[in-house]
C-alpha cells in the first residue's frame, strides 16, 4: 500500500492510502484518508482489520505513530471500522474515536474499550492542530447515520461512500478520475442501489454545493478533483436512487 | 516486550504456536468437562438405588437397620454429586468465556504479527506496535490465567467426586457385609451392593479421565501463562 499526498501546506497535509497490492480479491478495496496538522493526525475511515497491517506499515512511513490522535468513522460498516481495536491498542487510551451517535452501541461490538465521541445528528467541528475540520451530515447516503469531513483550508471533502466506485484493477493505476464519463460506469450501480433517498441526496448536494471543494475523496475508487467534483454532483443529482424493491430490476 | 509472540511458541511459529498451545489447553479442559457429562445420570441412578435399598431394608426389619442408615448417607452423597454437576456447569461457562476472549486476542495478535512482518519488509520496526503486542500478550496472559482458574475449579470438583467415590465404595462394602446377616434378604442386599459398586466403578473411571485431562490442562495453562508473561514482561 502506498500513501499519496493530495494536499500540503506546511505541516498541514492530506494523504490517501490505497491500492494495497497484497489485498486478497475477496476484500473490497478501500481508500484511507489521513489529515495531519500541528503534530496531530486524524484517520478518516481507517479501514477493516484485514487491512490494518499494510495500512499501519504504509502510514508510519509518512507520519509518526504517536501523532495519531483521532479516528473518524463515517458510518458503521466493517470496512470502515473493524480495525478500531487494533488502532486503539497501538495508539493508547487517549485516542479519540469520532463515531455517529447512532452507531456507538454497534461499533462497540468491535471494541468496547475505545473512547468514543458521539457525533450529533447535525455534525460538529473538530480542531486538529490549528485547523477546524467540519463534520457534516450525510444521513441515508448510504447509512442512516452517516457523515463526511470537510477541510475548508485545504478545500478537501472526504465523502465516505458518496462517489465510491468499484474500479477494475486494470483501470486503477491513477488515484484521480481522469475520464469522468468513463468512470460513471464504475459508480452508477452502487449509487442507484445503495443511496437511500432522493430527498437525502438533494439535501446533501445542496449543502456541499456551497463549499469550495478542490478535491472530493470517497472511501472506494478514484478521487475527484477540479471540475470533476461539479460533474459528480450534477450526475448524482440526476440519478434515480432510493428505488426500494424496484432496485432489483436495475441490477 | 521481552520476547514477543515468537517467544510463546518456543520452537517458533509465533501466534500459530500460541494458538496451538491454547487449543491444547482448551481441548483438555473440554475433555475434563466431557468426562463429567454423565454425572447427573449417575447421581440419579444412585438416588434410585438408595430408595430401592431403603425399601429392601424396611422389608428386612431389624436386619436392615444398618442398611437404612447407609442409604440415607448415600442420598447425602447424591446431593453432593448434584452440587458438583451444577458447579461444573458454571465452570464450563467461564471456560468458554475465557476461550472466546483468547480467540479474539489471538486474532488481534496475528494481525499485529502481520504488521511487524510488513514493517520488516520495509526494514523497520515500530515501538508502538511492540507496545501493542505487549498489551495484547498481557491480556492473553490474564485470559489464560482465567482458564487456569477454571481448571483449578474443575480439579476441586473432581476431588469432590473422588470423595463421593470413596464414601460410596465404603457404603457398598458395608451393605455387602450386612447382607451376610440378612437371612432371606441377603440376595437383595447383595444386588444393591453390587449395583452400587458398578456405579462407583463408573464414577472412578469418570474422575480418572477428568483428573488426567485436568492435570494436563493445569500444566499447559501455567506454562502458556508464563510464556505470555515472558513475552510482554
Amino acid at each position: 500500500m502506498k500513501g499519496s499526498t493530495i494536499y500540503r501546506d506546511g505541516d498541514h497535509r492530506w494523504l490517501v492510502f490505497a491500492r494495497d497490492p497484497d489485498r486478497p480479491d475477496n476484500i473490497i478495496d478501500t481508500n484511507q484518508c489521513v489529515v495531519c496538522v500541528g503534530g496531530q493526525t486524524m484517520l478518516l475511515d481507517p479501514g477493516g482489520m484485514e487491512l490494518f497491517p499494510a495500512m499501519l506499515a504504509a502510514l508510519t512511513q509518512e507520519v509518526p505513530a504517536d501523532s495519531i490522535s483521532h479516528l473518524f468513522l463515517s458510518h458503521q460498516d466493517p470496512d470502515v471500522s473493524s480495525s478500531l481495536p487494533l488502532w486503539r491498542r497501538m495508539c493508547g487510551a487517549n485516542l479519540e474515536v469520532l463515531v455517529p451517535w447512532m452507531w456507538t452501541g454497534f461499533i462497540s461490538h468491535f471494541d468496547r474499550d475505545a473512547r468514543m465521541v458521539k457525533i450529533p445528528d447535525e455534525g460538529t467541528t473538530v480542531r486538529l492542530g490549528g485547523v477546524a475540520l467540519q463534520i457534516l451530515p450525510a444521513h441515508y447516503l448510504h447509512s442512516p447515520g452517516c457523515y463526511v469531513v470537510y477541510d475548508p483550508k485545504a478545500r478537501v471533502l472526504f465523502s465516505g461512500d458518496i462517489g465510491a466506485a468499484l474500479v477494475p484493477p486494470e483501470e486503477a493505476d491513477s488515484l484521480f478520475v481522469d475520464d469522468f464519463n468513463r468512470h460513471v460506469a464504475y459508480m452508477e450501480g452502487f449509487h442507484r442501489r445503495w443511496m437511500g433517498s432522493p430527498q437525502a441526496r438533494d439535501a446533501w448536494i445542496g449543502m456541499v454545493s456551497r463549499l469550495d471543494i478542490d478535491i472530493m475523496a470517497p472511501q472506494h475508487g478514484k478521487l475527484f478533483r477540479g471540475e470533476d467534483v461539479r460533474r459528480f454532483l450534477d450526475w448524482f443529482g440526476g440519478l434515480e436512487v432510493g428505488a426500494g424493491i424496484g432496485a432489483m430490476r436495475q441490477g | 516486550m521481552a520476547e514477543g509472540a515468537r517467544g510463546v511458541g518456543e520452537r517458533g511459529g509465533g501466534v500459530d504456536a500460541l494458538e496451538a498451545r491454547v487449543s491444547v489447553l482448551f481441548g483438555d479442559t473440554v475433555k475434563a468437562f466431557h468426562a463429567f457429562t454423565d454425572l447427573q445420570e449417575l447421581a440419579e441412578n444412585l438416588r434410585i438405588l438408595s430408595l430401592n435399598a431403603e425399601l429392601v431394608a424396611g422389608r428386612a426389619g431389624d436386619a436392615g437397620r444398618a442398611v437404612r442408615a447407609l442409604t440415607q448417607y448415600t442420598r447425602e452423597l447424591v446431593n453432593r454429586l448434584a452440587q458438583a454437576q451444577t458447579d461444573c456447569a458454571a465452570v464450563m461457562h467461564d471456560s468458554y468465556r475465557f476461550a472466546a476472549a483468547g480467540l479474539r486476542f489471538i486474532h488481534e495478535l496475528r494481525l499485529m504479527e502481520r504488521t511487524v512482518a510488513a514493517l520488516e519488509r520495509q526494514g523497520r520496526s515500530l515501538e508502538a506496535v511492540s507496545a501493542a503486542q505487549a498489551g495484547l500478550m498481557a491480556s492473553m496472559e490474564e485470559t489464560v490465567l482465567g482458564m487456569v482458574d477454571s481448571v483449578e475449579a474443575l480439579a476441586a470438583q473432581a476431588r469432590a467426586v473422588e470423595s463421593v467415590v470413596s464414601a460410596s465404595d465404603s457404603i457398598a462394602t458395608n451393605i455387602a457385609i450386612e447382607a451376610s446377616g440378612a437371612g432371606r434378604h441377603e440376595p437383595e442386599f447383595r444386588t444393591v451392593a453390587q449395583t452400587m459398586r458398578d456405579y462407583v466403578g463408573q464414577l472412578r473411571d469418570m474422575t480418572a479421565t477428568a483428573g488426567t485431562a485436568v492435570r494436563r490442562a493445569q500444566d499447559e495453562g501455567r506454562a502458556v501463562a508464563a510464556a505470555c508473561r515472558r513475552a510482554h514482561g
